[in-house]
């Protein structure tokens, strides 16, 4: 993508910067208008009411008449904040989840960067947003808010070491830490998915079904408390902390860290997808291939791409109406007594099942 | 060279001994969580099998340089076996500690910690790779601060770890400065490498110097030699008895065989037939090893004078006998280390020896000062005697074993004609004998009741006295056996 | 000047003001955070000096786990148990000039230092070169440093349940 860029321009900066941009335009924006609509279509749904409805058609429009109101808010900074850190913390949990779209391989043509080492920069690059979060509730000066970062920052440091654990199963599996190529592997059909063994065969692949479903479970539970979705939202439990680290944000800043929100809510079940269910690859080839229509490929691939994260984001927000609250010990004992060692032993049987 | 799988597990046999030993105590102390004896054996047997494959390997031990990351020779056995007779003592003690088993939850932990001390010494006594040295050298430290903070009673515990803790992590990273810059002087980090470059080509002397003063002050801070010294009386002070003798022999043992080696490889161009070590002249050891020798012993004798804390006292003291030790190894030659090995054989004895009664002292005061010790000769007669046999020992006087390890080290001195050298070192021996006098003062002749009432002492703990009591006296008298021991041990690999 | 030198001045630029806000900022939380972003800009150094993996676990060692928990540290004692945290210096004469001595030696050494030089290439991956040396080359450092990780988890959950036991 950057090539094209580059020919287009003709100025490396210039395009370096497009095609880094590329994703917050094309994709996270409107991704985050539409999923803030379909968060409250699902929960009136599944609350047996009709929501939005008033602006356009079927209240299609409540997205755009909400970032229209954010826009003209005005910017309240409380007297008593520390000015500096309250508007460098929206800056940096964005940068935070923004960064982590550069790995993800979004089809065969585009993805940001064929870095070796892609997975665990994503591990990596999320330590920023939770450096944001403590940074937003410190600067706020409010109980709440500082309140609701600890729980935070305690939250997403736990909960990274079940997801880095099942990733390294899966690393292990697969040999390399490049998502391209991890995708590359669950290519042609959906047994081919890593979900259901990946590219092995006969006895390991029936071997490894079960523990990669175990795998995929813990690594959907610990990514949904790495966001603070229910049912370990914590961190901004509005009964008891108001809104948590984001209490005293308004206008444009709130903005921002109800985009990040969307944005790291995608990331998340786009990493899923990727590693569980073949990333970019359709479950059974393409039509492009059928029609001798090269071009078709990518974007058919974008296509299935996007569904299946759309989908593992309709499962968070299915999840949220659902299920209640976890109390911060329950939180704490879930993560430190159950799903660390699953996840060890998950890994230790990964690892002896590859040797097979 | 990589070698292969059996040699490694041959070139690091006692080490993986204590590494499985570790996993087991942990595992031990999980099963039965309450009672903490099985760990304790554990602990102990790990210990001796150890110690077993230690004196099993030293016939055998490979005189060839592998240019691996580490190396097993009779040298650094003889360190090993030192480390481990000195921890099983502790163990010994720690039966007998009050401050240690009012902890009883913890032991587990106590033990598994001891252990990690005892890798990171194991592997100091016999790496010859930077690397593994500083990481060594980490896992020594980072053991021995939470084992310095370990009872919870008062500040001054809290205190030492921290202190520790402290002076350890600037020192270790000036340590790990000096080998980023030998590595970026020579390419390598392995000990024969670099040694092959600085004997082949021309490098820059000042930085090289540089490099290796930051690399002594890493190790200076293990041997506590001044003016790397500041943490040693505080931290002594603070940590447990048993604690505080264990970092006065062992890791001083572990720090002087890491500077042994780290002098006779890196910078040795071979051995003389009567044993004088000519080094290659990139770094001008013997001025700057005698320079500290003699700061440490005189400031650590000097200061030990006006103590009052028996603790703080025996600090000093080692920081002397380091002092003394050091000048050993400055002379350079095989006498020297014969020297060094015997001196460090006999300081485990009496140094155990003496903080083991102040111990037993303290568990029946409360208190480590001088005070306490009024009239001990007569209430606590065989510990009084005990006390006063090491005291006298460590002043170097005969017939006990100290007299030997002094002994042997003038006449290293005084075989490579460093006259001035031996004669500061004696007067230093000179000033000891007061502070140590001092102590048998408050023993004998102070506040003496008329009919003194005994204090019971276990059987156990007249035992545990009598181990170490006889060997001092009988290597006072018969010393053969050691001397013959360390220079059946004094071969070392070189290039 | 091409791309590369201007983002390694753009790395060097945010790695040196930030280390010098740690170091002088009173506030401990602007220090703290200004750490963040001097780690930060090492890590894009290591980037531009083709160890992307080094520079990854620079990220999620230091930003991810050392500052969170310092950050932590700092705030649930000062904000949430109100204990001050004292900040000021003190003997700034005898640091100035050790420090300025030390610097000093330091610099004229790496100026004039002839420093031994390799050849070789910027690698495209280092990943599984890295892990090839370490569990060959370097095995027993690699289990000795899990070892090491193993007395830090032990020491320190005995440090945890130090005062705990007391009022059993």
């Amino acid at each position: 993508m950057y090539d094209i860029i580059l020919d287009f321009t003709g100025n490396e900066i210039l395009s370096m910067f497009i095609s880094a941009a590329l994703p917050l335009f094309m994709f996270i924006l409107p991704f985050a208008l539409v999923a803030v609509l379909a968060e409250r279509k699902v929960s009136a749904f599944m609350q047996d009411r009709l929501g939005p409805t008033r602006v356009g058609p079927k209240g299609l429009l409540q997205t755009v008449a909400d970032i229209l109101k954010l826009f003209q808010k005005e910017d309240i900074v409380a007297s008593n904040a520390d000015k500096k850190l309250f508007n460098l913390a929206p800056i940096l949990v964005f940068a935070g989840s923004f960064a982590v779209f550069a790995a993800i391989p979004f089809s065969g043509a585009y993805i940001g960067t064929f870095a070796d080492v892609g997975i665990f920069f994503v591990v990596a690059i999320s330590s920023l947003v939770v450096a944001g979060i403590l940074m937003a509730g410190w600067a706020s000066n409010n109980k709440y808010s500082l309140l609701g970062a600890v729980r935070s920052a305690a939250q997403i440091i736990s909960y990274e070491i079940p997801t880095a654990l099942v990733i390294l199963s899966l690393v292990m599996l697969a040999g390399t830490l490049n998502l391209y190529e991890l995708t590359e592997m669950q290519t042609e059909y959906f047994w081919n998915w890593y979900i259901f063994g990946g590219p092995a065969t006969g006895i390991q692949k029936i071997l490894l079904i079960p523990f990669m479903i175990v795998g995929f479970i813990i690594l959907y539970i610990s990514t949904l408390a790495e966001v603070n979705r229910t049912p370990f939202d914590i961190p901004e439990a509005e009964s008891e902390l108001v809104a948590g680290y984001h209490t005293e944000y308004s206008g444009m800043k709130f903005a921002i860290f109800f985009l990040a929100e969307y944005a790291n809510m995608f990331a998340v079940s786009a990493i899923v997808a990727t590693l569980f269910f073949g990333g970019f690859q359709s479950p059974f080839g393409y039509l492009g291939d059928l029609f001798g229509v090269e071009w078709l490929i990518p974007i058919e691939q974008f296509g299935w791409f996007t569904v299946k994260g759309l989908f593992f984001v309709f499962v968070q927000m299915w999840l949220r109406w659902t299920l209640p609250r976890l109390r911060v010990d329950q939180l704490m004992t879930m993560c430190w007594k159950y799903m660390i060692p699953y996840a060890f032993v998950n890994l230790i049987i990964i690892g002896i099942i590859s040797l097979i | 060279m990589i070698p292969n799988l059996s040699e490694i597990f041959s070139l690091t046999a006692p080490e993986i001994v204590i590494a499985v030993t570790l996993i087991l105590v942990v595992l031990v102390d999980l099963i039965w969580d309450k009672n903490k004896v099985p760990a304790m054996f554990t602990a102990a047997l790990g210990l001796i099998v150890a110690g077993v494959v230690i004196l099993n390997g030293m016939p055998e031990t490979g005189m060839i340089p592998n240019n691996y990351m580490v190396v097993s020779d009779k040298l650094g056995l003889y360190f090993k076996f030192i480390i481990v007779l000195t921890t099983l003592f502790i163990l010994l003690f720690t039966y007998d500690s009050k401050e240690i088993i009012e902890s009883h939850l913890r032991q587990g932990e106590y033990y598994a910690l001891v252990y990690g001390m005892v890798l990171g010494m194991f592997f100091l006594t016999s790496a010859v790779d930077l690397i593994l040295i500083y990481i060594a050298l980490e896992l020594l430290s980072l053991s021995s601060y939470v084992l310095a903070g370990f009872s919870d009673k008062e500040t001054r515990n809290s205190e030492a770890a921290v202190k520790y803790l402290i002076y350890g992590a600037i020192s270790s990273a000036f340590m790990l400065f000096g080998i980023s810059l030998i590595y970026g002087l020579t390419g390598t980090t392995n000990l024969y490498g670099v040694n092959e470059v600085l004997s082949t080509t021309v490098v820059n002397i000042y930085t090289l110097g540089f490099a290796v003063i930051l690399i002594i002050a890493g190790i200076g801070y293990k041997i506590s030699a001044v003016p790397f010294h500041f943490w040693t009386p505080d931290v002594y002070e603070g940590s447990p008895i048993t604690i505080t003798a264990y970092l006065s022999v062992a890791s001083k043992a572990a720090g002087f065989a890491l500077l042994i080696r780290f002098v006779s490889i890196t910078f040795i161009d071979h051995v003389k037939a009567d044993g004088e070590w000519i080094l290659n002249g990139a770094f001008d050891w013997q001025t700057i090893l005698i320079v500290l020798a003699l700061l440490t012993m005189t400031v650590g004798n000097l200061s030990a004078l006006w103590q009052k804390n028996i603790k703080r006292l025996l600090a000093y003291s080692s920081v002397a006998h380091a002092g003394y030790i050091l000048l050993g190894v400055a002379v350079l030659t095989n006498l020297g280390l014969v020297s060094v090995m015997i001196y460090f054989a006999v300081y485990m004895m009496m140094n155990l020896g003496a903080f083991y009664v102040v111990m037993l002292v303290a568990n029946k005061t409360g208190s480590e000062h001088i005070s306490q010790f009024d009239g001990i000769g007569y209430t606590m007669p065989y510990a009084g005697v005990a006390l006063t046999i090491f005291l006298v020992s460590l002043t170097g006087l005969p017939p006990t074993a100290g007299f030997i390890g002094k002994l042997y080290l003038f006449l290293a001195l005084l075989d490579s004609n460093m006259l001035m050298v031996a004669f500061i070192a004696l007067l230093n021996t000179v000033i000891s004998l007061y502070y140590y006098v001092r102590i048998l003062k408050h023993m004998y002749l102070k506040n003496v009741a008329e009919m003194p009432e005994k204090i019971e002492t276990r059987g156990y703990s007249t035992v545990v006295l009598s181990l170490l009591v006889v060997p001092v006296l009988f290597f006072g008298i018969y010393w053969t056996p050691l001397i013959d021991f360390a220079k059946y041990c004094v071969e070392f690999v070189i290039k | 000047m091409n791309l590369y030198d201007i983002i390694f001045y753009i790395f060097a630029a945010i790695t040196v003001v930030s280390g010098v806000i740690t170091v002088t900022s009173k506030n401990i939380i602007y220090a703290a955070f200004s750490l963040l972003f001097t780690f930060f800009g090492v890590a894009g150094m290591y980037v531009l000096l083709g160890a992307d993996f080094i520079s990854i676990v620079q990220i999620i060692v230091y930003v991810g786990g050392i500052l969170i928990l310092l950050l932590f540290g700092v705030m649930l004692t000062n904000k949430v148990t109100s204990t001050d945290i004292k900040s000021g210096s003190v003997n700034v004469l005898p640091a100035v000039i050790g420090v300025a001595l030390f610097a000093g030696a330091l610099i004229s050494i790496i100026i004039r230092t002839k420093w031994t030089e390799t050849p070789g290439e910027i690698p495209l991956s280092t990943a599984g070169t890295l892990g090839s040396v370490l569990l060959n080359e370097y095995v027993i450092i690699f289990e000795l440093l899990a070892v090491l990780l193993l007395i830090a988890l032990i020491g320190a959950a005995s440090i945890a349940r130090r005062t705990k036991e007391e009022t059993n």
